[in-house]
């Protein structure tokens, strides 16, 4: 089954992924839709980073299937690995940007890699997607050193967007940010969303983060996707972890703002 | 209150069935110990002997507890049955007592056959680290190949850098080290040869043994030690800030873009650099043989063409490009093979160097054998 016409950008099945000899994830299984934000969330080490890996082809998983744009990474047509990997945008939680260049640079670099593309045009290009988040040409300049924690993860984020991906994912986007810059970027990516429909993966564990943004929620407990569905009905499970989570005084507070 | 320093009131009562009342008293905490430290300590052993259901302990004047007091006083009352305590330090004593029952990690005990285990661990993971320098040197061969049919994605920008770190910044120290065991080994040798009367042959021992075999050596030992290390701290660091992620996941061959333009730049400055320790080593020989043998200049310029045939230049040379090549790739398995976390950087930053001295002087071992009927 492809999903190239299909509606599933990610599909997971069966994963059997091991740390060491212990099993970390067991029988999972995801899929994201082309058209949502699906959030995933899950206690501290219940392996959404290794997840996450799996998605990203860093890791090769023990057993089961792991397909982005229907593709496995496994695949032997380099260049269909290739074309896939260009569809998909990836914001590192701090960032990832490349020390030894500059903020244009960094943006320019897929653009540059992806090659056939005039200088004036990735030039072009960068100073949109710089603007797309709130960053001015003359920022361009600036090594990533220079950077506040709130700018890294925007040049972050225009680097992740500069090939116009259909799939964005997120790890942990407003860690590290205050109340207020946590806002503002869970707004800039909903902005985003409208001008270009991509379906978003994010791992995240803030609260408000997830109401604003999701469409679906995806709980890892217990080695495996336990439940992946609307924030709603997720949140009515009887299970321990999605209990505390939503069922604290900070998850009742985010619900009843939103 | 004024503060009052810990203290403890023994009483013993003979007819008593707990004959042995112990009252501590004032501010058991880390400060408040240090007064009377010797003779606290000295009295909580005594009375941490004596049969648990003997003591008494009364612990209500005891103003402030904290976790020093406490480990103190629930090391001496281990067992003991008979506790006042006010109820504010209940629970912290509670707490430490059972942090004291906590059984300590067991140490293991000795096996007879660790240097077994030791040793089959130590080959499993070098069987591991084979594999990948294999994978790795593979992936790489590959890459340079396609790098060949698209020239223009070839990383000029880091292939550039790297000859200028590995090269120009390297020659001061090279050809200062060159020079040096130029006039030692000439040094040396003369010291020798005078006895023999076979002063000319300097020229041949020193022209030999620089060009085919120190320069190559002390210029890719010193390239091991600093670009090297380098290359594996620049790498290991690209890790840790999960830079190297970030290109796999955009699709760059980390291969290509990090370690091809980097081995490629040291196996060609390395032989550059090679050749001007070279030149720096026979400059300290010239000296020292005007010194001590009365060679002139002249005449040792004139005497080293003969002495020295040009295949051993040549074969220097070409060693160093095969040095340079198995520093830069050594140094580059290291460096991807970095865990994100400190430790990891500064092992792998000390194994690469020394994996890649080692390694040059296998290659050179290797390169000895194979070439031992040229020049």
């Amino acid at each position: 089954m492809s999903a190239e016409a299909g509606e599933h950008v990610i599909e997971i099945e069966g994963l059997l992924n091991l740390v060491g000899t212990q099993v970390l994830h067991r029988d999972l299984s995801l899929r994201v839709r082309r058209d949502e934000v699906l959030s995933l969330v899950g206690g501290s080490g219940s392996g959404k980073t290794q997840l996450l890996r799996v998605i990203l082809g860093l890791k090769r998983p023990k057993a089961g299937v792991a397909r982005v744009f229907g593709v496995s990474w496994d695949d032997r047509n380099a260049k269909k690995v290739r074309d896939a990997r260009r569809r998909m945008g990836m914001l590192f939680q701090n960032g990832a940007l490349y020390s030894a260049l500059t903020v244009y640079d960094n943006v320019a670099f897929p653009l540059r890699e992806r090659g056939g593309l005039a200088e004036e045009d990735i030039r072009a290009i960068v100073n949109t997607k710089l603007a797309q988040v709130e960053l001015e040409p003359r920022h361009g300049k600036l090594l990533p050193a220079n950077l506040s924690g709130g700018m890294v993860k925007r040049v972050s984020l225009a680097r992740a967007l500069a090939l116009s991906p259909d799939l964005l994912i997120l790890d942990e986007p407003t860690a590290g940010l205050d109340p207020d810059r946590a806002l503002r970027f869970v707004q800039l990516i909903k902005r985003l969303r409208q001008d270009h429909r991509f379906a978003v993966l994010m791992v995240t564990h803030d609260l408000d983060t997830l109401h604003e943004l999701t469409d679906r929620v995806a709980v890892l407990a217990d080695q495996h996707i336990i439940a992946c569905d609307t924030l709603a009905a997720v949140r009515g499970l009887e299970h321990q972890f999605v209990q505390n989570f939503f069922g604290g005084h900070r998850g009742r507070r985010a619900l009843q703002h939103g | 209150m004024p503060a009052t320093d810990a203290a403890l009131q023994i009483e013993t009562l003979a007819q008593d069935p707990v004959p042995v009342r112990a009252r501590a008293i004032g501010q058991w905490t880390f400060n408040g110990l240090k007064a009377r430290r010797d003779e606290l300590a000295h009295n909580l052993a005594e009375l941490a002997r004596q049969p648990a259901e003997r003591v008494a302990w009364d612990l209500t004047g005891v103003t402030e507890l904290d976790d020093a007091g406490a480990v103190w006083l629930a090391h001496a009352m281990h067992g003991a049955q008979r506790v006042a305590v006010s109820a504010r330090h209940r629970d912290i004593l509670r707490q430490v007592s059972q942090g004291l029952l906590a059984p300590t990690e067991a140490g293991g005990r000795f096996d007879p056959l660790w240097a077994v285990v030791w040793l089959g661990q130590a080959a499993a993971e070098f069987a591991v680290h084979l594999r990948d320098a294999v994978a790795l040197l593979g992936q790489l061969v590959r890459d340079g190949l396609g790098m060949l049919r698209r020239p223009r994605d070839f990383p000029r920008r880091e292939f550039s850098a790297g000859i200028f770190r590995a090269g120009v910044t390297a020659l001061p120290v090279t050809m200062l080290v060159g020079f040096l065991v130029g006039i030692v080994l000439t040094y040396l040798s003369a010291l020798q040869l005078k006895r023999y009367g076979a002063d000319l042959l300097v020229i041949n021992i020193v022209g030999v043994g620089v060009v085919r075999e120190l320069g190559p050596m002390l210029a890719s030992i010193i390239a091991a030690g600093r670009s090297g290390s380098a290359l594996t701290a620049q790498l290991g660091v690209m890790r840790v800030t999960e830079e190297v992620e970030a290109l796999s996941v955009m699709g760059v061959s980390i291969t290509a873009r990090l370690v091809l333009p980097r081995v490629l730049a040291l196996a060609i400055a390395l032989p550059l650099v090679a050749f001007c320790t070279d030149i720096a080593a026979l400059a300290g020989a010239m000296l020292v043989s005007q010194f001590t043998l009365g060679i002139t200049p002249a005449a040792f310029l004139v005497a080293l063409p003969k002495a020295v045939e040009v295949v051993n230049f040549w074969i220097g040379i070409g060693k160093s490009v095969a040095f340079g090549f198995a520093v830069a790739f050594v140094a580059c398995h290291y460096g991807l093979r970095v865990l994100p976390n400190t430790d990891s950087l500064a092992l792998g930053v000390t194994r690469s160097v020394v994996a890649a001295i080692t390694c040059v002087i296998i290659l050179d071992a290797v390169f000895a054998i194979m070439l031992r009927n040229v020049g």
